[in-house]
């Protein structure tokens, strides 16, 4: 009492909230509803994001270069790819030439995508046998397609005539690499009727900034006077990066969207039983005011009621939501404690501070009309 | 010089295009120490004057004086101050607040004014009115009588000039109705304050000073 004494609002408004409990609790089951529900889809959307984002880490260090349309060769030349070469000092530079053919074996034919390059080990990853850091001689084949045609290391492959030993065997694709058929992968020398290169993979450290590299080389290759010429076309994969945070952005909003409606169902509600019970206490708020009661010390109070249901309500909602986020970052990102991260439990605290912000704005007219009213009406009841 | 003053008060209330004069011109005194009571009839304007005394109303005409000073053109929030720090409230229906105990609801006026601590005065007046055992009960567990004991030591919490009671003995029964009278009449003397009642009692009458008699809006002495 005496602490409570300190704070006559709090204390009144606490009393009156306890005086109808069911009442109370329906208004703040609305508020734990809402706040669960924008809390839960923001999580959501922050598991998401945060699951794509680990999925795209395994390219997110590339730049691929390829010829552009302005090209005269259609190709990257000797002579670019030196250019690049001294551009690019702190990654490593991969160039390859590519083709396609048919490999068969057993009296099966497979068509594959075939790709010269010298440095396998910066590109690729094996399944059986090795990546070279020098294909000199050689081959490596996906490991589709070499269970397709029963092939195993060491059984030879046949390209333009000359037969390579197959030196390793490649894991599948990830869903963001050259899709369809398989691959074959032989030493540059293989290709050597090809004059030009036709892309130039550039790799950096983990982390590394592609953008700035593709940059570099943007503003060395394609700006000879005209703005459009495009002699080489550079692409990163913070392109597709920024592709998709933009879009998981927007999804995070859309969820966060649909989240509030329901944080605005719950504030109606909450404006409903203030205005109730407000109406009901009119004679009580006559008195209070007949016997001194100032206007702004009512309005107090009744906010404070509104603020008390947005508060008990949102913590609630918080709670719940911790659990339903645990949940769902166990089960998307196999990682429960990463709904603790700021990207996610900022939503617990958003939810709860709009939780407390809509009530009390939802208590703003009830107070306002039950503080207004003359002692003299408000007294006849 | 008498604490509260009508001076020819006239109210009209606007009900759609008929006017309704509820007070025509009424004058009306009260002394501290004195226990005035006003009687008429349903209808006669009692509540109106109540309401112009109790500064929870202003009226249309007249002058309205709290303690010598002219108080009809206050603001509502000027005369809240008024009603706060110079007036006390019973009603007919006690409305005590039913979520506090007797004692937060003697304390309930000055609950806000974290200024001064009325706690020692609640329970001094709560013992005054022979309550000093039921300080933590809540309204509902008090029988009517102890009610409008509560409310009478809620009204004279801020030490108030004048106490103003509408029908204080309405809701009860003639003898719990005779024992509330007499107290008010014991804490009129003890606090020197004014003790202005509206009601039908009759039983009202014998134990006041001075009976005002209110037909069809005016005095009739």
């Amino acid at each position: 009492m005496s602490v409570l004494a300190r704070f006559p609002s709090v204390l009144m408004a606490w009393r009156n909230l306890g005086r109808n409990r069911v009442r109370t609790a329906l208004a703040a089951l609305g508020i734990v509803i809402g706040v669960m529900s924008i809390a839960s889809l923001g999580m959501a959307g922050a598991a998401i994001n945060q699951q794509a984002t680990a999925q795209l880490g395994t390219i997110a260090n590339e730049v691929t270069i390829t010829p552009g349309e302005d090209n005269p060769d259609d190709g990257v030349t000797e002579e670019q790819l030196a250019e690049i070469e001294a551009l690019v000092t702190d990654a490593a530079v991969v160039e390859q030439k590519t083709n396609d053919t048919e490999v068969s074996s057993r009296g099966q034919d497979v068509h594959v995508s075939v790709t010269g390059v010298t440095e396998a080990n910066e590109l690729y990853t094996v399944s059986a046998g090795e990546a070279p850091p020098r294909l000199q001689s050689g081959a490596l084949l996906s490991n589709t397609t070499a269970q397709e045609l029963g092939l195993e290391l060491g059984d030879p492959v046949e390209y333009d005539g000359q037969l390579y030993r197959l030196r390793g065997l490649l894991e599948s694709e990830n869903s963001f690499g050259p899709s369809g058929g398989g691959e074959l992968v032989l030493p540059l020398s293989a290709l050597s009727e090809q004059d030009h290169y036709d892309s130039v993979t550039i790799i950096t450290a983990d982390g590394g900034d592609t953008a700035a590299i593709a940059d570099r080389i943007d503003a060395e290759f394609n700006s000879y006077g005209r703005n459009d010429d495009v002699q080489l076309s550079i692409f990163t994969s913070a392109d597709i990066q920024s592709g998709i945070s933009g879009f998981m952005n927007t999804l995070e909003l859309a969820l966060l969207g649909i989240g509030s409606i329901s944080l605005v169902v719950a504030s109606v509600a909450i404006l409903n039983v203030m205005l109730m019970s407000t109406v009901e206490r009119r004679g009580e708020i006559g008195v209070l005011r007949a016997v001194g009661i100032r206007r702004g010390e009512v309005l107090r109070m009744i906010l404070t009621e509104a603020a008390f249901l947005g508060t008990l309500g949102g913590l609630i909602g918080a709670l719940a939501s911790l659990a339903i986020g645990f949940l769902m970052f166990g089960t998307l990102t196999g990682d429960p404690m990463g709904v603790l991260a700021w990207p996610s439990a900022r939503y617990l605290v958003y939810g709860f501070a709009f939780a407390v912000g809509a009530s009390v704005l939802s208590g703003l007219y009830p107070a306002w009309k039950a503080a207004n009213e003359s002692p003299v009406e408000a007294l006849r009841g | 010089m008498s604490i509260i003053e009508l001076e020819d008060v006239v109210k009209r209330y606007e009900s759609g295009a008929e006017t309704v004069e509820a007070l025509k011109g009424v004058d009306f005194q009260a002394n501290r120490g004195e226990m005035v009571t006003i009687v008429g009839p349903s209808g006669s304007g009692k509540s109106t004057m109540l309401n112009m005394i109790g500064l929870l109303d202003s009226p249309t005409e007249g002058i309205v004086s709290l303690d010598g000073r002219n108080v009809t053109d206050l603001t509502e929030d000027e005369r809240t101050e008024e009603r706060r720090s110079k007036l006390g409230f019973v009603f007919q229906s006690f409305h005590l607040l039913p979520m506090l105990t007797a004692v937060e609801n003697v304390e309930l006026p000055s609950m806000w004014d974290t200024t001064v601590d009325r706690h020692n005065r609640a329970i001094d007046l709560l013992e005054r009115v022979g309550l000093g055992d039921r300080l933590q009960h809540t309204p509902k567990q008090l029988s009517g009588g102890q009610q409008q004991r509560v409310a009478i030591a809620r009204a004279l919490i801020n030490e108030p000039d004048i106490l103003l009671a509408d029908e204080p003995t309405g809701n009860l029964d003639q003898e719990t109705g005779g024992t509330i009278l007499e107290e008010m009449q014991r804490l009129k003397d003890e606090e020197n304050i004014a003790v202005v009642s509206i009601t039908h009692d009759e039983q009202l009458e014998q134990f006041s000073d001075r009976v005002v008699r209110l037909v069809d809006g005016v005095v009739r002495s």
